[in-house]
Order: C-alpha cells, then sequence, then structure tokens
C-alpha cells in the first residue's frame, strides 16, 4: 500500500514538473500564434491570448502588400540549391578522403577541421569585394556558392566518418570486376551511406531558411530578398509591424514544425549514432 | 587504396626513371608526354605551367602591391586612386594560387616518378586516365570553394589585424590603408584603456557566456532525457513533441519574438506578472548587464535543450538492456544505475559533442543578436559599440558593419582563432580515427 501511494506521489509530481516546463516552452509560441491573428499592428500583444479577437488580415496583407511571394520563392531557390551541391561536394570529397591515400591528406583533413571552427562572417569584407570581382553580388548563386563553401569542411568530416564504417571489400569487389571509381562512388558508396546523406541534405536545407548576415551582404534589390530580411524588415526600419512579423513567422514555422516533429524518431537515431561512432 | 594492378613488375630502371624526374622538374607535363606517353594529363599539366608563366608579370605587380598596398594619390579622382583593400585580397588570392601551383607541381613530379614505376612505357587509355584522376577531379571543386571563400577570407581578415582599414581616416577608394604591425594588438591589449577594458569584459563574458550556454542545455536536455524514459507516463511521447518545438523553430523567429515579450515597458510578460500582482515595478530584462546577461542563458535554454534532449535519448537507447538488468540483480537502486551507469557512458559518448556545442555558442551570432541586440548600453559603448551581452562575434559585427573599424574587428576574429583553435585540435585528437592513424 505504501510503495504505490509513494510511485503515484512520484508520478504526480513528475508531472507537474512536465507540465510547467511545457508551459514555459509553449509560452512564446502561444504568443506568436495568437499575434498572427490579433487584429491591429500594436506591438504590445493582449495578455490573454486571442483577447481581441481573430482576423486573417496579416496574411492578406503579406500576400497583396508585400513581397512575401518572392521572398519566400528566394529562400527555397538558395536552400534546395545549397543543399544539392553540399550533398554532391561533401560526399565526392568525403568518398576521397576515406577510399584514397595521397600526398597532404592528413593536413587537407586537419585544415578542413580547423575551417568549421569559424562562423563564415569573419571573413564577410573579403567575401563581399571576391563576389563584387565575380560578379556574384545582388544574385542568388552568389550567396548559395558563399554557403556551400561555408558548408563543405564540417559535412566532409561528417559523411567520411560514415563512409570509414562501409566495408571497403565492397568497393574492393566492384572494382577488381572493371568497375570506374566513379561508379563505386555513384552506384555502391552512396547508396548505402543515404542515411547521413539524408540527413546532410535536410540540415544543408534549412540552414539558408533564417541566416541573415550574408543575405542582409550580397543581396541588394528588393526582388532579391530572402525571408529572414523580409521578416525582420517588419519589426526595424521603425516599421513595428509585429503582428504582420507573426503571421509572416507563422508560415516559415509550420512547416519546419510538422516536419521535425514527423521526422524525431529519425532525428534521435542519427543523432544518437552519431555519438556512438565519434 | 592500391587500385592498378601491374601485371609484370619489372625491375625499377635507375637511368629512366631519372630522366622522368628530371624531364618533370624543368617543365610541368613534360615526363607525362615525353616517357610515359601519357598525352592527356601532360598536356593539362603544360598548360598550367604555360598560364602560370604567362600572368607571372601579374602576379609580381600583385605581391608588390600586397607588400606596398598603394599609394595615396590625392590629385587624382577617386575612381583612379590605388585601392588598397583590392590590392590587399587581390594579394591574397595570388598567394593562394601559387600555393596551389607549387603543390600541383610538387604533386606532378611524384605522380610521373610513381607512374613510371607502375606502368613503365605502356600506354595510357584517356579514360584510365580520367578513372586514375578521380581523387583530384572529386575534390578540386571543394578545395577551389573553400579556398577562395573560406581559406582567403580568413587569411584576408587576419591580414586587416595588421593594417590600420579603419574609419574615418583609411578607407578605400578614399584614402590608402597602410600596414601597422602590431599596434592594434598593443591598442587592444594595453594600449588604449577604454578599448582594453572593452575587450576584456567582451572576452571574460564570451567564455563564461560558452560555459553557461553548454551547460545549461546540456544538463537541462539530459533532466528531461531521463525523466521522459525514467517516468512511466503513458503521455510521455506528448511531451516529447512539446519539447521538441523550440529546435524547430528557426531561432531568428523564436529571440526577436522573446524580445517583443520580454520588453521592459510593453512587454507580455512584465504586464502580466503586473496585473496578477506578482510585481509592482517592470522587470528589466534585457535593460540591466547584469539581468541580460542572466536572461540570455536562460532564452538560449529554452531554445537549446531540445537538442541535448534528443542527442542523449539516442545515446540512452544505445546502452546495452542487460547492463540495467545485471546492475538491478546486484542490488542498485535507481539513482545508483543513473549515476555509475548510464551517466558516465553518455557522458563519454557525447563528449565531442560538448566541446562542439561549446565553440558553437562562443561564435552563436543569433541567439545574443537578434535577443538583445548586445545591450543594453554601458558606460563605454559609445566608443567601442560593444554592449553589456555582447560576444566577440556580435561585437565584430557592429565594428564591421556600424563603426567599420575592420582593424580591431580583425583582432578580435585572431582572438577567436587562438580560443577556439586548440579545441577543434584536441577534440581531433582523441577520435578513434585519428588515434588509429588511419585519417
Amino acid at each position: 500500500m505504501r510503495g504505490k501511494a509513494r510511485v503515484n506521489l512520484n508520478t504526480v509530481i513528475v508531472l507537474v514538473f512536465l507540465a510547467i516546463c511545457s508551459i514555459g516552452v509553449l509560452y512564446p509560441i502561444v504568443y506568436v500564434v495568437s499575434a498572427a491573428f490579433t487584429p491591429g499592428s500594436s506591438i504590445a500583444l493582449d495578455i490573454v491570448p486571442f483577447g481581441s479577437g481573430v482576423t486573417l488580415d496579416h496574411f492578406r496583407y503579406l500576400f497583396k502588400n508585400t513581397n512575401y511571394p518572392i521572398w519566400f520563392r528566394n529562400t527555397f531557390i538558395i536552400a534546395i540549391s545549397t543543399s544539392i551541391s553540399t550533398v554532391v561536394l561533401a560526399s565526392l570529397g568525403a568518398y576521397v578522403f576515406s577510399r584514397f591515400r595521397f600526398t597532404l591528406k592528413k593536413s587537407l583533413m586537419t585544415a578542413l577541421l580547423i575551417l568549421q571552427i569559424f562562423p563564415s562572417f569573419i571573413g564577410m569584407v573579403a567575401i563581399y569585394v571576391i563576389l563584387l570581382r565575380v560578379g556574384g553580388l545582388n544574385t542568388l548563386w552568389g550567396l548559395v556558392l558563399v554557403y556551400v563553401a561555408g558548408n563543405i569542411p564540417y559535412n566532409t568530416w561528417l559523411v567520411k566518418s560514415y563512409i570509414d564504417t562501409i566495408p571497403r571489400s565492397l568497393d574492393e569487389a566492384a572494382i577488381i570486376d572493371g568497375a570506374s571509381h566513379f561508379r563505386v562512388y555513384w552506384q555502391i558508396v552512396m547508396p548505402v551511406a543515404r542515411p547521413i546523406l539524408t540527413f546532410l541534405a535536410i540540415a544543408s536545407f534549412t540552414g539558408p531558411w533564417m541566416d541573415f548576415i550574408f543575405p542582409k551582404l550580397v543581396l541588394r534589390s528588393a526582388d532579391k530578398q530572402t525571408l529572414a530580411l523580409g521578416l525582420f524588415s517588419f519589426v526595424t526600419d521603425k516599421k513595428n509591424q509585429f503582428t504582420v512579423f507573426a503571421a509572416g513567422s507563422l508560415l516559415v514555422a509550420i512547416p519546419f514544425v510538422i516536419f521535425f516533429i514527423a521526422t524525431q524518431k529519425l532525428l534521435i537515431e542519427s543523432l544518437g549514432a552519431s555519438t556512438v561512432k565519434e | 587504396m592500391e587500385t592498378s594492378i601491374s601485371l609484370e613488375p619489372k625491375p625499377a630502371d635507375a637511368g629512366g626513371r631519372k630522366k622522368v624526374l628530371i624531364a618533370s622538374i624543368v617543365f610541368m607535363g613534360l615526363g607525362h608526354i615525353l616517357y610515359l606517353k601519357q598525352y592527356l594529363k601532360g598536356f593539362f599539366l603544360a598548360t598550367v605551367e604555360a598560364v602560370f608563366i604567362a600572368f607571372l608579370p601579374r602576379i609580381t605587380k600583385a605581391l608588390i602591391n600586397l607588400q606596398t598596398l598603394g599609394e595615396p594619390k590625392p590629385h587624382l579622382p577617386i575612381r583612379l586612386r590605388d585601392n588598397s583593400i583590392f590590392m590587399l585580397i587581390d594579394g591574397v588570392v595570388v598567394v593562394a594560387a601559387v600555393a596551389v601551383f607549387i603543390a600541383t607541381y610538387i604533386i606532378s613530379v611524384r605522380d610521373a616518378v610513381t607512374e613510371y614505376d607502375q606502368s613503365r612505357g605502356r600506354t595510357v587509355g584517356i579514360r584510365e586516365s580520367i578513372n586514375k584522376a578521380f581523387p583530384v577531379l572529386g575534390l578540386a571543386p571543394s578545395i577551389g570553394l573553400i579556398i577562395f571563400f573560406v581559406v582567403v577570407p580568413l587569411v584576408f581578415s587576419a591580414c586587416v589585424a595588421f593594417t590600420n582599414y579603419s574609419s574615418p581616416a583609411h578607407i578605400p577608394p578614399n584614402n590608402t590603408v597602410d600596414w601597422v604591425g602590431f599596434d592594434n594588438f598593443r591598442a587592444l591589449f594595453g594600449g588604449s584603456k577604454i578599448w582594453t577594458q572593452a575587450l576584456g569584459r567582451v572576452a571574460l563574458w564570451t567564455l563564461i557566456w560558452g560555459a553557461l550556454a553548454t551547460a545549461t542545455c546540456y544538463f537541462g536536455g539530459m533532466l528531461m532525457a531521463v525523466i521522459l524514459k525514467e517516468s512511466k507516463i503513458r503521455i510521455a511521447p506528448i511531451f516529447r513533441t512539446i519539447f521538441i518545438l523550440p529546435y524547430a523553430i528557426p531561432s531568428v523567429i523564436s529571440m526577436l519574438v522573446w524580445q517583443n515579450l520580454l520588453n521592459a515597458t510593453f512587454g507580455t510578460i512584465n504586464r502580466t506578472l503586473r496585473a496578477l500582482g506578482i510585481i509592482s515595478v517592470s522587470i528589466p530584462w534585457l535593460g540591466d548587464p547584469t539581468m541580460a546577461k542572466f536572461t540570455a542563458v536562460m532564452i538560449n535554454l529554452w531554445a537549446g535543450f531540445p537538442y541535448f534532449m534528443l542527442l542523449i535519448s539516442g545515446s540512452m537507447s544505445a546502452i546495452p538492456q542487460d547492463i540495467y538488468e545485471a546492475a538491478e540483480i546486484d542490488g542498485a537502486g535507481k539513482f545508483q544505475v543513473f549515476s555509475k551507469i548510464v551517466f558516465p557512458i553518455v557522458l563519454y559518448q557525447t563528449a565531442p559533442l560538448i566541446i562542439m556545442s561549446f565553440t558553437h555558442n562562443v561564435n552563436n551570432f543569433g541567439a545574443i543578436f537578434f535577443l538583445t541586440g548586445g545591450g543594453p548600453v554601458v558606460p563605454d559603448t559609445t566608443v567601442t559599440s560593444a554592449g553589456g551581452t555582447d560576444i566577440l562575434v556580435t561585437w565584430i559585427y557592429n565594428l564591421t558593419v556600424n563603426l567599420n573599424q575592420y582593424h580591431y574587428a580583425s583582432v578580435l576574429a585572431v582572438m577567436i582563432f587562438m580560443v577556439l583553435a586548440p579545441i577543434a585540435i584536441f577534440n581531433l585528437q582523441r577520435t578513434r580515427s585519428f588515434r588509429e592513424g588511419e585519417l
């Protein structure tokens, strides 16, 4: 009897604790959702969420009076190009690092590791001038080049350590059968490495959505803006349209949230796997 | 990996080998063309050297410019004056290009000799050449991109730390920039009182921030992971889904929302607390330097604990079940099992990621910039632009974008390098692939 009562008390304490934490976690989310549907453009939100009624005006405003669809399209183009290029280049590099011995290999690997610790914007003045010289300013591809270059060092390591775990007997057999290195890479190693490549594709796709510094540096004209720049402009620029900002943010965040919840099992597995392998 | 299989290994012919070596050293690719009959590769390498020679005058000029950074020519129209920054970047690019050329040269000579030992004059087809070049072709785009968009910018930044590139007197194209040796370092480390104090304050806070942000998120995440796993609550998956949300929401959005909620006058949090009668005076969440630091760490905990919760859940589920059972049979309590078995295993497995998380937090621009904007203002902010919660990277951003003090910003970048590079190398040395020498 006594034991059971204690277990129940423990469960209650844990439940209360989890409930309090949930409120803390959900607090800002509830307010941003409420702000997105609140009439008017006050920066002071209602104390009680949805306290002053519900309206879709801010969403209409986004699509009629702002370049929101263009921002969305630009960001999508940048994200998808960055994702594909990162996967291709990082996997090629990782395969070479994993399977070949060559001069300077160890130095190159160490260099990649040291380079990945820097936030790329430390060199932003130089990146600006280099893009100016190659005509990449105010273009989406210029921004993609910057992102891909920044992604390669760490992700080459990540994919390399995964490919290291694929038995070499697989590709050695294929080479004895006369397959070229490219075929081994494309038809044998890539399919086996699919889990890590999927993870990499997703991670490098989500990265550019909310980056702020480089779009601000590279993109100038109104038709080249990205979501982060556009949304940020609602809460600065002396506009203070927090409710419009909330509506725009909601539209970006919803797909992300659905995606993360749907893939949480995969996330736990891949994060767990990355620790065990070191 | 050994890939080319020579059918009849013959003893190496010392004379022929020497001829190949000398020809390859005299002109890149010559050995491949004359002795190895690898025309495609040979002509490609020869073209590289020809292009290099053709550009030699320009390369020399760029290197001279790198040394002088141009002369002030106030009588010329601005468009025609020497632009020191272009000269500096061109110089760094040229140095990088020369380094690549030298590396190619060395590789080509070594390749010629190895090829000679292996193929002994056998004609190599185009297909086989391309196949053999796979490692080079596979790495070339990555390395090219990294050199021009990562290495050159970083080297450029490091160089700027030794120049006077700053507003108002040294901004091209109006004025030139000059090399000043260690003057900037001297100014920041004792020379200029206000800057030295600001640097000490920001550097200390950056380290405290990195440590606190990592520790709170790690232990917060671990607490949640353990509770969700150990408590036999049926609705645990619902809680886990709720707790993932901060990880899923892009941080720019969540930080800007928090900034609004925490505003001292119109922020919802203070107004709610006042309406409930809990406080009578507004709490300056982001307005007081100490309070703002505390708030930043707490909000970062909100945003960062889900990552470690997921990570530690994954790591714990990889612990074999029989370890738990054996401990239970030996009479270990739940707390003992956790502190003596689960915690050490999880800590060991996640140690590299804790270190990575620390470097990430030291560089966590978004968590500070979008939440506090570096603020609040402290006494030296008007001069140095470093606010009460600014960490090194946000300060670099302010110095570059708002004040145009590129020289001091670059000194800070060099400092970040000196702190983080040893950590990264230490992290590398404990990985298995490094220890086993199969890097």
